[in-house]
């Protein structure tokens, strides 16, 4: 634990009024350790250069440095249920198929033949063994080489290494992650403290609900950025300040590889002072999207009781009847805040006892001005029935609303408003005759600290 | 015009995620079963007219055994870039007595 737990607010540093923490201490249930974490060094208040998102040579340096060193999420377990189920992890010009080869066993081969260099193969799907298109090379499914049609001609490939090249795999929580570095750390170590902070949620048992992806017309960190920070609320997402805590948000900062944001919920925006608990109560079970109910009808407040409980207990019964499982040991910050973390570069995971949402951003193949956005939604199932199958992934036309996407509900028009602001940033950067922008100290802080640890790895 | 084929085989005989191939007019259909509902396509694939027979079946997916390509057994679309032409698709139903019938054109 860290010797910061605890640290209130910091003087002129945060908003005024009450923090993530004293509403820890409101809490009935023991409050478990991580939340308790309150790690924000100072990382400088510099203006960063533009260049970091529009610039083609600050991507060709990302395409050497940064993308061919760090472990990237590609796609999750129960994506590839049975041997000979793969995935194709494309990233930037380079494609992977994930594949899984025993019941506990995955590999992750290069997508290419090793006899002319096509693709072996061009989509997710299931297969026997791996037989190139074009001549019909062909390898098992462990990528042990098994031959070429007219041998006769291939004397000259007897004395060289014909099986498929591989790169590192490791698994947490359900989700397979690749690594293009044969000496990187290990993703354990990569992930820390990632696993201990969600241990109350096992996100290997829980089953992908929902899976929708679009291009976006900005840099991959524009979208990862977009999701942040807390601060936008207020002009982007107005509707909900009824019930977010959006200026009492906590950041975090875990090492090089993981920061956190923490958004209270059930408690209205310091920026709005007159909101009763009826109002917070109403909207958030309205608008919010991720509480147990998305209606406010049939909920009266009991006398007394504020909106952050209300709700709490709501999702507490409603939960526990989903998953089968008690929640008693859940706190109400559990229940409904916006817990969120990010794992460099750009996957980000919420907690949560059902309905966690996973992002993820990639560079639209080579272009550094379109990115590929996906959004997953991992939901839990009663113990002792049988996992549901995955969602398909719903694949958005660039022109589509995400609020077209019904199986991500009241999700789609928030996106739709985050929406609004990506493409529109890379736009007006690419116009920018600052040519910088300047980041908030506080609440920008895990912005700042993404775009520090891109440096370490294109400095390294 | 539109002819019914009686009595093709009891519906029952065909598992989830099973096949079974028949010829009926002519033509080479394999008439499929996965979420408990039953398709017919042509046994042959779109892209390089290999049988379909062995192909693995899950979730309204028929993958052809030689390179995999994906046709979606509601709509016989390929996944993917080995072939853009979709496998025929025949109605089927299961009739009273329990067994199939498929609508052939």
């Amino acid at each position: 634990m860290s010797d910061l737990i605890k640290v209130k607010q910091q003087g002129e540093a945060r908003c005024e009024g009450i923090s993530y923490q004293d509403l820890l201490d409101d809490e009935k249930i023991e409050v478990p350790s991580y939340l308790r974490e309150n790690t924000n060094p100072y990382m400088g208040n510099e203006d960063i250069d533009v260049a970091r998102w529009i610039s083609r040579d600050f991507h060709e340096q990302e395409k050497i440095k940064l993308w061919p060193k760090v472990w990237q999420m590609t796609c999750r377990e129960e994506d590839i249920p049975e041997v000979g189920d793969h995935h194709i992890y494309e990233v930037v010009d380079q494609s992977i198929i994930v594949t899984r080869t025993g019941e506990n066993q995955i590999k992750a081969y290069i997508n290419s033949c090793l006899h002319r260099g096509r693709l072996l193969r061009d989509c997710d799907g299931h297969v026997k063994e791996f037989v190139c298109p074009f001549h019909g090379s062909t390898w098992d499914i462990n990528g042990q080489f098994k031959g070429i049609p007219c041998k006769w001609d291939f004397s000259h490939l007897d004395q060289k290494d014909m099986s498929l090249p591989q790169v590192k795999v490791g698994t947490w929580g359900g989700f397979i992650f690749i690594n293009f570095d044969e000496n990187s750390i290990p993703l354990e170590e990569y992930l820390s403290p990632l696993p201990e902070h969600f241990a109350r949620f096992p996100l290997h048992d829980y089953y992908k609900g929902a899976h929708v992806q679009r291009v976006v017309q900005c840099n991959w960190k524009v979208g990862a950025e977009a999701f942040m920070e807390s601060f936008h609320t207020l002009e982007t997402h107005s509707e909900i300040l009824t019930f977010t805590g959006d200026a009492n948000s906590q950041y975090d900062t875990f090492g090089d590889h993981v920061s956190r944001s923490v958004t209270p919920m059930g408690i209205a925006s310091p920026h709005l002072p007159n909101v009763t608990e009826a109002e917070t109560m109403r909207d958030i079970l309205e608008l919010s999207g991720r509480m147990a109910t998305d209606s406010a009808e049939g909920h009266e407040m009991p006398e007394g009781l504020t909106a952050r409980t209300y709700v709490a207990e709501t999702n507490r019964e409603m939960f526990s009847e989903i998953i089968g499982e008690s929640l008693d040991d859940a706190t109400k910050s559990e229940l409904e805040d916006a817990i969120l973390y990010m794992l460099f570069p750009n996957t980000q995971v919420w907690t949560g006892y059902h309905g966690n949402i996973v992002y993820r951003f990639l560079p639209n193949g080579d272009d550094h001005n379109s990115c590929v956005f996906e959004t997953m939604i991992l939901m839990r199932y009663p113990k002792g029935t049988k996992r549901p199958d995955p969602a398909k992934k719903n694949i958005l036309r660039p022109d589509q609303a995400f609020s077209e996407a019904p199986e991500i509900g009241g999700l789609g028009p928030v996106f739709d408003q985050d929406d609004s602001n990506m493409a529109a940033v890379q736009k007006g950067m690419l116009a920018s005759k600052k040519g910088a922008v300047s980041l908030a100290s506080y609440q920008e802080s895990r912005i700042r600290h993404l775009h520090q640890t891109i440096d370490k790895y294109l400095k390294a | 015009m539109t002819t019914k084929t009686d009595t093709l085989i009891p519906a029952a005989d065909i598992t989830d995620n099973q096949s079974v191939a028949v010829i009926l007019e002519g033509k080479n259909i394999l008439i499929c079963r996965t979420n408990g509902e039953y398709y017919a396509v042509d046994n042959q694939c779109t892209h390089q007219r290999a049988s379909l027979t062995e192909g693995r079946i899950r979730n309204c997916f028929l993958s052809c055994p030689l390179h995999g390509v994906r046709f979606d057994l509601r709509t016989g679309k390929p996944i993917g870039e080995l072939t853009k032409v979709p496998l025929k698709t025949y109605g089927i139903i299961v009739s009273d007595d329990g067994n199939l019938h498929i609508e052939l054109d």
